[in-house]
C-alpha cells in the first residue's frame, strides 16, 4: 500500500533554474513593492521614541508587561483551539462529502456561508446571540427546558474563552474544508480501485490513501490557518473586545489598543514583531518540511 | 442504482447533520432578523420567528445611502484581488514545484514571513506609499494591498496542488517543444482547476470581508464598499439589526453566486485531467 | 485624480497669483522689515497684516530667532502666543516666509474654488445626517466658492480612520472627535493649533459663549486645538410606568445612592410569574467600552471618590470614597443582584434596548436617551413614560461633583491644504445658530452657555433642562494621554468584580496598582 503515492518524486533539470526564479518573480515583487516598505516601517518605529530617536526601552518593557504575558497564554490557547477544531471538522466533513450522501451540492453551499460574512459583523451575530436575556441562544435552551438559569456566556471568565473558540470555528472552518476538499477530489480514483481489488477496508483505505496523499494539503491548510489565526481580530474586537478581565484579549487585540486606543505607535510595533518571531520560529518546521518535499 | 446505507454512510449523515445545525443556525437568525421590524428584531426575550415578517429593511438598505455604488465598488475589489492573485500565486507555486533554484528556502521564508506583522501596523505606511504614487483611494492600491495579503496562501495552495500533478505529464510537453511557460498554461492548469478555485474564493471572501484596508485607504461615498458601508449601521447609539442582517445577506450573495459557478471545478479538476490521460 | 489635478491647479494659479506681489514689493532690507511690538499685537495678527496669512506666524517666530541669533537687540520668542510690547521682532518678506514654510503660505484667495472634505461619524445616523446636510446648504449660499465633499465614518471607527490618516499625512480636513480622544491626538501632532484663528477672531472675547470647563477640555500647554461641540452631562433616567407597577411614587426619583438601591429592589420583580425575574431595577454598561466612563463616574464623583490626585500623577482609587463607590456599583449586580445577566456584555446600545423593552427601569443617560428608546420601540411613548432626575448623591454629604458628562470637539487637519475655510466651516457649526438647530434636531445640549441657558425650547425641555442644569455639577475625567489606559484598568476591574472572580476590594487595588504603573508614580503611596 505504502508504494501507492499520488506524487511522483521531483525531477529538476539544472537548464531549468533561470526560468523557475522568473516564475516566482511576480510573486516577490508585489510582497516586496506592497509590504516591504510598510514591514520596515514598523520595525524601525519598535525601536524609536515617541519623539524620534533610537531605544531598546520597547523590547525591554515587554517581559515586564503583565498584560503582554496575558496576551501571549489567551494567543497560544485561542490558536491552538481553533486551528485543531478547523481541521478536524474541516476534515471530517471535506471527507462527509466525498463519499455518496446524498445532498452533497446542497451541504457545500451551505457550508460556505459563514465565511461569506464579514468578521466584524460575524463577532456583532454571535455578541447579540449569547447576550443572556436578549439573546437566541438561551432563549432555545431556556424553551427545550435545558436550562433554568442565564447562562454568561461572555460574561464568565471560564465560559467567554471557549464561546468565542466557538464562534470562530463556525466562521473559520469552511476555509480548511474547501481545501481539504479540493485535495480529496485530487486523489486519483484508481488508487482507491486498486485498494478495492485489493481488499482493503474504509478505514486502511484511509490510513494509506487518503491520510498519505492529503499529508502536503493539511500541512499547508494548518500553516496558513495558523497565520490566520495569530492576526484574527475584528471576531473576537467585536465579541468581547479582550474581556471579561483581560481573558479573551488576544495579542492582535492587544496591538489595535496599544495603538489606536493609547497611541503608543512605538510599543505595539515592539509587541508586534516579538509577535512575528515567534509566528517565524512556529514556522519553522513547515518551512524545512516544503524545502525537504523540494529537493 | 439502489444503495446501501453503511454504517460509514450513517455515520456521515449523522456528522453532516450536526455541523448542518451548527453551520445553518446563526445564518437562520440573520435570515430571521432581517424579516423583523426595527422594534421585534431587539425584543426582550427575543423571537426566532418574525411575528410580521417584512422585507422592509431590503427595500431600506437598497435604498439607503448608495448601496449598489457600494455593491459596485466591492465585487471590483475582490474580483480584482481574487484573478490577480491567483494568476500570480499559480506562477509562483509551478515556480516553486518544478524548479530547483538557489535560495528557494530563503523565499519560502520571506513569503511567509511577510504576513507576519498585523495590517494594524502596515496600513499606515502603505497608505503614505500610496499617496506618493497618486494610487490613494483608487481600486488598483486596495487590489495591490489584498494581494500581497493573498498570495502567499495563493502561492502555497496552488503549489501544492501542482506537486500532486505526476511531473510526466508536463515533462511530456517540454519534450514536444512546449516552453515552460507553454507547458504551465496547456498542461498544469487545466489540472489544478479545485485549486485555483479554492484560492479565487478565498481571496475574494477576504478582499469582500476587509474593514481596517479599506477604512484607512478609501474616502468619500465613491470607493466605500459593502462591508465598510454595512458598519455605519452600527451607530453611536444603537445597531439597526434589520438592516444590517438584510445587507449582509445581500452581501452575501456575490461570493455565494461566485462559488455556485466555480464548484464544478472544484469537484470534478483532476478527475477529468487523469481521464484524459 | 481629477481632486489631485484641481489641487495642482489651485497651487499653481496661486504661485501666478502672488508671484507678480512679491516682484512689486518695495526693495527693503533682506525682503523684511523690523517690527517693535505694540499693545494688542501677536503674531497671527502681524502675519495676517504683513504677509497676508495669519498662519504665516511660525515664519516671523523662527526668523526672528534666527536675527536674535546674531544680534540681541531682537528678541527670542519661545511661545508664539507670548510677544510683549516693546520687543524688537523681524517680519519677513512673503517670499522669505514662503521660503521658511517650504510650502506655498497656505489660504485660499476669495471666490477661489476649494473643496472641503468634512467627517463626522454624525453623518451615519439619519436624523443627523439629515439636520448636517440642511445646514450645509445654508453654508454653500454663505459660501459658494467652497463644496464640501462629506466623508461617512461609524462612531467607533473614527479614531482608527482618522489617526492612521493623519499620520500617513492626508486626511479629511474638518474632524468631530470625543473630547477624550484630544489629548493623544494634540501629543502625536495630529490636530491643527487654532489659536491664530481664534485670537484673530478677538480672543477670549470670542470665546465667552462656551462653558469654562469644556475650552479647558480644547487646550494643551496654553494653546486650543478644537472647539466645543455637543455638552451634556449624565444624569438618571427612570420609567414611571414600572415604578407605578413596582408601588413607587413616580414623582420621587432617589436622590441618594440609599434610595436608589430600595427603588432599584422594589422594581426588579418576576412580572408574568413564571418564576423567573424579568424586569430588573437599573442597567449599565460593562462591556469594555468607551460609554463606561460615563456611567461609572458619576457614582464614583457622587460619592466623593476619584480617579487620580490632584496633580494627576497618582492613583486615587485606594481612597475610602473610591472603595466604595466602586463597591457600590459592582455589588448592585453581584450582591443585590438588581442589574440584569450580561452586565460584562451590555454596551451603550443594549442597555437602551433593555429600557426600551421596559426590561430594566432606570439608567444613567442624556439627551440621546429619550430620542433613541422611542425610535427603538415606539410603542413605549418613551417622551412621556419616561422621567429624568438628577445623579443620587451619598446620604448626609454634598458633593461638589455629582456627575460626568459628555463632550464632543471639532478640530481641523494639520494637513489640509485649506485652513482658513476649515475655520469657517467649525466656526459655522459652532455658531449660536446652527448650535440650536442641533438641539432642535438632535436633541443634544450645547457647550455655549448662550445656547443651552438661553435658547427658550431648549430650558423649556423637561430632559434639556435637567441634563443642562446639572453641567455645573459636572466633572470631567482628567485629561492625561495616558487615560484610556487608566478607564481600562478601571473597565476590566469592574468586570472582573461583576464575574465574582475577584472581590471588589481585590479588583480595585489591582487597577490602583496598575494605574500607578501606567503613570510611573513609583512615588505614589502604598506603591
Amino acid at each position: 500500500m505504502n508504494t501507492l503515492r499520488a506524487r511522483s518524486p521531483s525531477i529538476h533539470i539544472p537548464f531549468r533554474l533561470a526560468q523557475g526564479f522568473l516564475f516566482v518573480l511576480p510573486t516577490l515583487l508585489v510582497l516586496l513593492v506592497v509590504l516591504g516598505f510598510p514591514i520596515a516601517v514598523a520595525i524601525i518605529n519598535s525601536f524609536s521614541l515617541p519623539d524620534g530617536g533610537w531605544t531598546l526601552e520597547n523590547y525591554a518593557k515587554l517581559p515586564r508587561d503583565g498584560r503582554f504575558r496575558n496576551s501571549l497564554v489567551v494567543t497560544f490557547t485561542f490558536v491552538a483551539g481553533t486551528v485543531l477544531l478547523h481541521l478536524v471538522v474541516g476534515f471530517i466533513i471535506a471527507l462527509a462529502l466525498n463519499t455518496q450522501v446524498r445532498g452533497k451540492r446542497l451541504f457545500r453551499v451551505i457550508a460556505i456561508l459563514p465565511w461569506t460574512v464579514p468578521d466584524v459583523i460575524s463577532g456583532l451575530i454571535w455578541r447579540f446571540m449569547y447576550n443572556p436575556t436578549a439573546g437566541i441562544i438561551n432563549r432555545l435552551l431556556f424553551d427545550w427546558g435545558l436550562i433554568h438559569k442565564h447562562i454568561e456566556w461572555l460574561g464568565d471568565s471560564d465560559l467567554a474563552l471557549p464561546s468565542v473558540i466557538f464562534a470562530d470555528v463556525w466562521r473559520g472552518y469552511p476555509f480548511v474544508m474547501l481545501i481539504l476538499l479540493a485535495g480529496l477530489q485530487a486523489i486519483p480514483r484508481e488508487l482507491y480501485e486498486a485498494a478495492k481489488v485489493d481488499g482493503a477496508s474504509t478505514v486502511q483505505e484511509f490510513r494509506f490513501i487518503t491520510v498519505p496523499s492529503m499529508r502536503g494539503m493539511i500541512l499547508i491548510s494548518v500553516a496558513l490557518d495558523t497565520i490566520w489565526q495569530f492576526r484574527r481580530f475584528g471576531l473576537v474586537f467585536n465579541m468581547t473586545a479582550g474581556g471579561p478581565g483581560n481573558v479573551t484579549e488576544i495579542l492582535s487585540l492587544y496591538v489595535y489598543k496599544q495603538y489606536f486606543r493609547y497611541f503608543n505607535f512605538e510599543y505595539a510595533a515592539a509587541v508586534a514583531v516579538v509577535l512575528a518571531i515567534i509566528m517565524l520560529l512556529l514556522s519553522l518546521p513547515y518551512v524545512r518540511a516544503m524545502v525537504r518535499r523540494l529537493s | 442504482m439502489k444503495r446501501r446505507l453503511r454504517p460509514g454512510l450513517i455515520l456521515a449523515y449523522l456528522v453532516l447533520g450536526l455541523v448542518l445545525l451548527y453551520t445553518i443556525t446563526p445564518f437562520l437568525w440573520m435570515i430571521f432578523t432581517s424579516l423583523k421590524s426595527d422594534k421585534e428584531a431587539v425584543t426582550i426575550p427575543p423571537t426566532l420567528w418574525p411575528k410580521e415578517p417584512t422585507l422592509e429593511a431590503y427595500i431600506q438598505i437598497l435604498l439607503w445611502g448608495n448601496f449598489p455604488i457600494w455593491f459596485l465598488n466591492s465585487t471590483i475589489i475582490s474580483l480584482g484581488t481574487a484573478l490577480l492573485s491567483t494568476a500570480i500565486g499559480s506562477f509562483a507555486g509551478y515556480g516553486f514545484s518544478r524548479f530547483s533554484f538557489r535560495g528557494r528556502a530563503t523565499l519560502i521564508g520571506i513569503i511567509l514571513s511577510s504576513q507576519m506583522l498585523p495590517g494594524v501596523l502596515l496600513v499606515g505606511p502603505y497608505f503614505k506609499m500610496l499617496s506618493t504614487v497618486e494610487l490613494y483611494n483608487t481600486y488598483p492600491g486596495l487590489i495591490l494591498a489584498f494581494t500581497a495579503i493573498t498570495l502567499p496562501f495563493s502561492t502555497w495552495m496552488l503549489k501544492g496542488f501542482i506537486d500532486s500533478v505526476p511531473e510526466e505529464l508536463d515533462d511530456a510537453a517540454l519534450i514536444d517543444g512546449c516552453t515552460p511557460l507553454g507547458a504551465y498554461l496547456k498542461v498544469i492548469l487545466p489540472l489544478i482547476a479545485p485549486g485555483m478555485v479554492a484560492t479565487i474564493i478565498f481571496a475574494f471572501l477576504l478582499a469582500w470581508g476587509d474593514l481596517l484596508w479599506v477604512l484607512v485607504l478609501t474616502s468619500g461615498e465613491k470607493m466605500t464598499t459593502v462591508t465598510l458601508g454595512l458598519t455605519r449601521l452600527v451607530t453611536q447609539f444603537r445597531i439597526i439589526w434589520p438592516q444590517l442582517m438584510a445587507g449582509s445577506m445581500i452581501g452575501a450573495l456575490p461570493p455565494l453566486i461566485l462559488y455556485l459557478l466555480l464548484q464544478n471545478y472544484l469537484v470534478e479538476g483532476l478527475t477529468a485531467g487523469a481521464v484524459k490521460e | 485624480m481629477t481632486k489631485k489635478f484641481l489641487n495642482l491647479l489651485v497651487i499653481v494659479s496661486m504661485l501666478a497669483i502672488t508671484a507678480p506681489v512679491v516682484i512689486a514689493a518695495p526693495p527693503v532690507q533682506d525682503g523684511g522689515q523690523d517690527y517693535v511690538v505694540v499693545n494688542d499685537d501677536w503674531l497671527s495678527k502681524l502675519a495676517e497684516k504683513y504677509l497676508g496669512n495669519l498662519l504665516a506666524y511660525p515664519a516671523i517666530m523662527e526668523l526672528t530667532n534666527q536675527k536674535a541669533a546674531q544680534d540681541s537687540s531682537y528678541a527670542t520668542i519661545t511661545n508664539p502666543d507670548l510677544i510683549e510690547v516693546g520687543w524688537k521682532i523681524y517680519i519677513p518678506s512673503a517670499a522669505e516666509a514662503e521660503a521658511y514654510l517650504a510650502v506655498p503660505v497656505p489660504g485660499a484667495e476669495p471666490g477661489e474654488e476649494v473643496t472641503l472634505v468634512f467627517s463626522d461619524w454624525h453623518l451615519t445616523e439619519p436624523h443627523w445626517e439629515k439636520s448636517l446636510k440642511e445646514a450645509f446648504e445654508t453654508y454653500g449660499a454663505l459660501h459658494p466658492n467652497i463644496t464640501l465633499e462629506l466623508d461617512y465614518v461609524s462612531y467607533g471607527d473614527k479614531d482608527t480612520k482618522y489617526a492612521t490618516e493623519i499620520q500617513a499625512g492626508a486626511g479629511p480636513d474638518v474632524i468631530h472627535l470625543h473630547a477624550y480622544s484630544l489629548r493623544s491626538f494634540i501629543e502625536r501632532g495630529f490636530l491643527l493649533d487654532l489659536t491664530p484663528f481664534i485670537e484673530a477672531e478677538g480672543g477670549d472675547a470670542f470665546l465667552a459663549p462656551w462653558y469654562p470647563q469644556t475650552l479647558a477640555m480644547m487646550q494643551y500647554e496654553g494653546s486650543y486645538f478644537a472647539i466645543p461641540g455637543d455638552f451634556m452631562s449624565m444624569a438618571l433616567f427612570y420609567n414611571t410606568n414600572l415604578y407605578q407597577e413596582a408601588g413607587l411614587d413616580p414623582t420621587k426619583p432617589p436622590a441618594t445612592w440609599d434610595e436608589f438601591l430600595a427603588n432599584a429592589q422594589a422594581l426588579t420583580r418576576d412580572k408574568d410569574g413564571d418564576g423567573q425575574v424579568d424586569t430588573w431595577g437599573f442597567g449599565t454598561i460593562g462591556a469594555v467600552d468607551p460609554g463606561f466612563e460615563l456611567r461609572v463616574s458619576p457614582i464614583l464623583f457622587s460619592h466623593g471618590g476619584d480617579y487620580l490626585n490632584e496633580d494627576y500623577t497618582c492613583s486615587a482609587l485606594n481612597t475610602p470614597q473610591a472603595k466604595e463607590a466602586f463597591a457600590y456599583f459592582t455589588g448592585l449586580f453581584t450582591e443585590h443582584e438588581v442589574i440584569p445577566p450580561g452586565v460584562t456584555a451590555q454596551n451603550p446600545g443594549t442597555v437602551r434596548e433593555q429600557m426600551a423593552n421596559e426590561q430594566i427601569a432606570m439608567l444613567l443617560g442624556s439627551g440621546w436617551t429619550a430620542p433613541i428608546v422611542a425610535s427603538v420601540n415606539p410603542d413605549l411613548n418613551a417622551f412621556e413614560v419616561l422621567e429624568v432626575a438628577d445623579v443620587p448623591i451619598k446620604a448626609g454629604t454634598d458633593p461638589d461633583f455629582t456627575t460626568t458628562a459628555w463632550l464632543s470637539a471639532w478640530a481641523i487637519n494639520p494637513n489640509t491644504e485649506h485652513p482658513q475655510e476649515a475655520w469657517e466651516l467649525i466656526k459655522f457649526i459652532t455658531a449660536k445658530e446652527q448650535e440650536q438647530k442641533w438641539f432642535e434636531d438632535a436633541r443634544v445640549t450645547s457647550a455655549r452657555s448662550d445656547v443651552s441657558e438661553e435658547y427658550q425650547p431648549l430650558v423649556t425641555d423637561k430632559f434639556a433642562k435637567a441634563i443642562a442644569g446639572q453641567l455645573p455639577k459636572a466633572k470631567f475625567v482628567p485629561q492625561i494621554k495616558e487615560w484610556p489606559q487608566v478607564i481600562e484598568a478601571v473597565n476590566t476591574a469592574a468586570q472582573l468584580a461583576f464575574t465574582g472572580d475577584k472581590t471588589p476590594e481585590e479588583a480595585l487595588e489591582d487597577a490602583h496598582n496598575q494605574i500607578n504603573e501606567i503613570l510611573g508614580g513609583t512615588g505614589c503611596p502604598g506603591f
